[in-house]
């Protein structure tokens, strides 16, 4: 029996993993998530109107045009869309360059005037509108100026001024240690979520489609006739199981691949070249590594990893055994999506409340939610990383789990033998229910 | 040798099968003959072990047939079982691993038999892509490739033109003598009668006819007489213990209750003109089923 449990999930993921269509599917998948990971430096390699240089022209009335020039560079080299600008002083009128302004000449116009009230006064003249990062940022170059002629003529040094304009400076102090780093935590947990929980969501739909799909097709072509007859409903049933929770581990690692993929092919693009690519990397990767070790992520997540991953894994078996259940008792694939929808819907309120987790801190509700089956793996990592709970509580999440896991497929075994036999939909649950007191 | 012995049924309050017994030696070729619904399928799945059954015993050689027999049982199911988007090749080396069989010795027996029926060609073809016909032969390959010393067919020859049908024969006759024990449901009595050498006729899951063909037909007491003469219908027609009579275009067949009324048939049938033929037979299978599923319907 044990060569033909292992022979029928050899061939339960050979039918998902050698077609064309996985293949297929999978360079959509690697393509879109590079393309998402990359869509700016995308836009950025075709090229467009972003690329020509746009002049400023600077009609000097004040005699301020040096500063105005050295402010705005100075800030051009810290703003990524201030480096397309060109800048230079005109001495013809106001009226000549006004009129040369056309489609094709797009430049802007400013004029610097002297103001007895306000020290100064500008008009900006461009042929099309101007956007909010351009005025704002020549705003900024501006009001540099304005504080250079008050400097010259209040009187006050140049530290005065510095002082005076510069933002109140708040030092933050926190005395509880265990909450020391909390908002780099909130933030790493925050990207775990979308790291971890977004790609498990997409994963157990999956997981949940691909045996529904898988026992559909052996029941409405009545092959399961032939192969029951041949192995228990058992075997089959953990065939289908594990090979359907294998192919969505190995699904996810591709996954990883790809957002590595992503993140290099990201460098690659980058202007700055392939030899910084890994420099740029090594920074980021430093950076995150940094924060991780220092706010005790790190120390949290090695220890509670083994749960963590046997929660996932167990999760994962939770859903298969429950869709498996589902499908055998469908006669169509059109049935069996109408009984998968409330498993998306569970699926959907654990993910909500894993979002939610970190601004709920101490939440009972959440902490319940943590330890019951099929929701925990999605909330008892978050709020064990966001310090919520005790690695004890993250070990008795996954303890449920598996113990439900065990009932699950238990209780699930005399359904599904019931079931996969099973080609009529009436008196279906009465069927369930008397399957429940079969023994198996 | 399969024993089935009082074995019952039940789906609910409805009795599917009513204890029903019969046996089938090694090498012998066994008919479940009854209308839709008479119990027939569902006597294979017990026998195979997809329905538990409520009462009786089924052996196969003096064992209960379980996970460690099934791999000595080739079943072909009525409607068809093989999943449509494998190749032929994928398909026969799924069913035979199932069955026990190691790959190298699937593609050999699954070459064997591609050749037989003539159809090499489609080895790497998708079953979807197939006829109807040759999914069947292929349907029948998976039944038979694991050599079973118990085959159980249920309505093999469906969807088969008089070509195949004839093929499958051949190889049914082969197993026989390598003394497979075959037992088979049918629609079509011609082919029942051709080559079963014992049956069982179901109606509403209760055997109504339960022996050899041979004894079965000998003692049916109704028979067939075939005459060809210058004679009318009426004239016979009047006559004690005659049932029917048919004219067609070649002979007259008169039908009588038994056999004690032939010789009043053979008086009258001397009086006519030009007799060339009086021949008795034994009615047809089809006949004895009809006769004996219309008498329970009847009742």
């Amino acid at each position: 029996m044990k060569t033909k449990l292992k022979f029928l999930i050899k061939q339960s993921l050979d039918k998902k993993m050698k077609t064309k269509w996985f293949k297929v599917a999978n360079i959509l998948i690697a393509i879109c998530i590079i393309g998402i990971a990359n869509i700016d430096r995308i836009i950025t390699l075709f090229g467009g109107d972003f690329e020509e240089k746009r002049e400023i022209v600077v009609l000097d009335q004040l005699g301020k045009y040096d500063i105005f020039e050295q402010s705005f560079h100075n800030i051009a080299t810290s703003v990524e869309e201030m480096k397309n600008f060109e800048i230079k002083k005109s001495n013809d009128s106001l009226d000549k360059i006004t009129k040369e302004l056309n489609q094709d000449n797009d430049q802007i116009i400013i004029v610097l005037k002297q103001d007895p009230n306000e020290y100064i006064t500008t008009e900006m003249i461009s042929f099309d509108p101007v956007d909010t990062i351009t005025y704002q940022l020549v705003l900024t170059a501006l009001n540099q100026v304005k504080s250079s002629i008050v400097l010259e003529t209040s009187g006050l040094s140049a530290n005065e001024i510095m002082s005076l304009t510069s933002p109140v400076n708040i030092l933050k102090t926190v005395t509880n240690e265990e909450a020391k780093n909390a908002e780099s935590k909130d933030m790493i947990s925050s990207g775990l979520i979308l790291v971890f929980i977004v790609p498990f969501f997409f994963l157990i739909t999956m997981l949940t489609q691909m045996i529904g799909a898988e026992i559909n097709d052996e029941k409405s072509t009545r092959g399961m006739e032939i192969i029951i007859s041949n192995v228990s409903p058992k075997i089959h049933f953990i065939s289908k199981i594990t090979a359907s929770t294998l192919f969505v581990l190995i699904q996810g690692l591709l996954l990883i691949v790809y957002s590595i993929a992503a993140y290099v092919i990201r460098g690659l693009l980058s202007a700055t070249g392939v030899i910084s690519v890994s420099g740029e990397i090594a920074e980021t990767f430093s950076s995150i590594w940094n924060t991780v070790v220092e706010t005790g992520i790190l120390e949290l997540l090695l220890k509670g990893l083994p749960f963590i991953l046997i929660l996932f894994i167990v999760s994962f078996l939770l859903y298969a055994i429950l869709a498996g259940v589902l499908a055998s008792m469908t006669t169509s694939i059109e049935d069996y999506q109408q009984l998968q929808t409330p498993l998306m819907i569970i699926l959907l309120v654990g993910y909500y409340i894993a979002i939610m987790a970190s601004q709920f801190d101490g939440a009972i509700f959440v902490k319940i939610v943590s330890y019951i089956p099929m929701l925990s793996f999605l909330v008892a990592p978050v709020i064990y990383m966001l310090g919520q709970t005790a690695l004890w509580e993250l070990g008795l999440s996954t303890i449920i789990s598996i113990g439900f896991c065990i009932l699950f497929f238990y209780y699930g075994l005399r359904i599904y033998k019931v079931g996969i036999l099973n080609y009529s939909s009436s008196k279906l649950w009465k069927k369930i229910f008397k399957s429940m007191h079969q023994k198996n | 040798m399969l024993k089935v012995e009082n074995v019952t049924k039940y789906y609910g309050d409805f009795k599917a099968v009513d204890n029903l017994s019969f046996e089938v030696q090694d090498g012998e070729i066994f008919g479940l003959l009854g209308v839709n619904g008479a119990g027939k399928t569902t006597t294979f799945r017990m026998i195979i072990g997809l329905l538990e059954k409520n009462e009786g015993i089924i052996t196969l050689n003096g064992e209960k047939i379980d996970y460690t027999k099934t791999d000595q049982i080739g079943f072909l199911t009525e409607e068809r079982s093989l999943l449509t988007k494998l190749t032929v090749k994928e398909q026969v080396i799924y069913y035979g691993i199932l069955k026990g069989l190691d790959e190298k010795t699937i593609l050999e027996r699954l070459d064997y038999w591609l050749a037989r029926f003539h159809i090499s060609d489609y080895k790497e073809k998708k079953i979807k892509e197939l006829s109807k016909g040759n999914q069947q032969k292929i349907q029948f390959i998976t039944a038979i490739i694991n050599e079973p010393k118990l085959l159980i067919l249920d309505e093999p020859f469906s969807g088969l033109d008089p070509i195949n049908v004839s093929q499958f024969m051949e190889v049914i006759k082969e197993l026989k003598k390598k003394k497979t024990s075959i037992i088979f449901s049918s629609h079509r009595m011609e082919h029942v009668e051709m080559f079963c050498e014992k049956l069982v006729i179901l109606v509403h899951g209760k055997s109504v006819l339960n022996g050899s063909l041979k004894e079965i037909k000998k003692s049916y007491q109704k028979k067939n007489i075939h005459v060809k003469a210058e004679a009318q219908k009426e004239q016979f027609e009047k006559l004690k213990g005659v049932v029917s009579v048919e004219q067609n275009a070649e002979e007259m067949i008169i039908k009588v209750d038994s056999e004690d009324y032939i010789p009043k048939v053979f008086e009258e049938v001397k009086k006519c003109q030009n007799v060339t033929e009086f021949r008795v037979e034994d009615p047809t299978l089809n006949e004895i089923f009809l006769d004996k599923v219309g008498v329970v319907y009847e009742n």
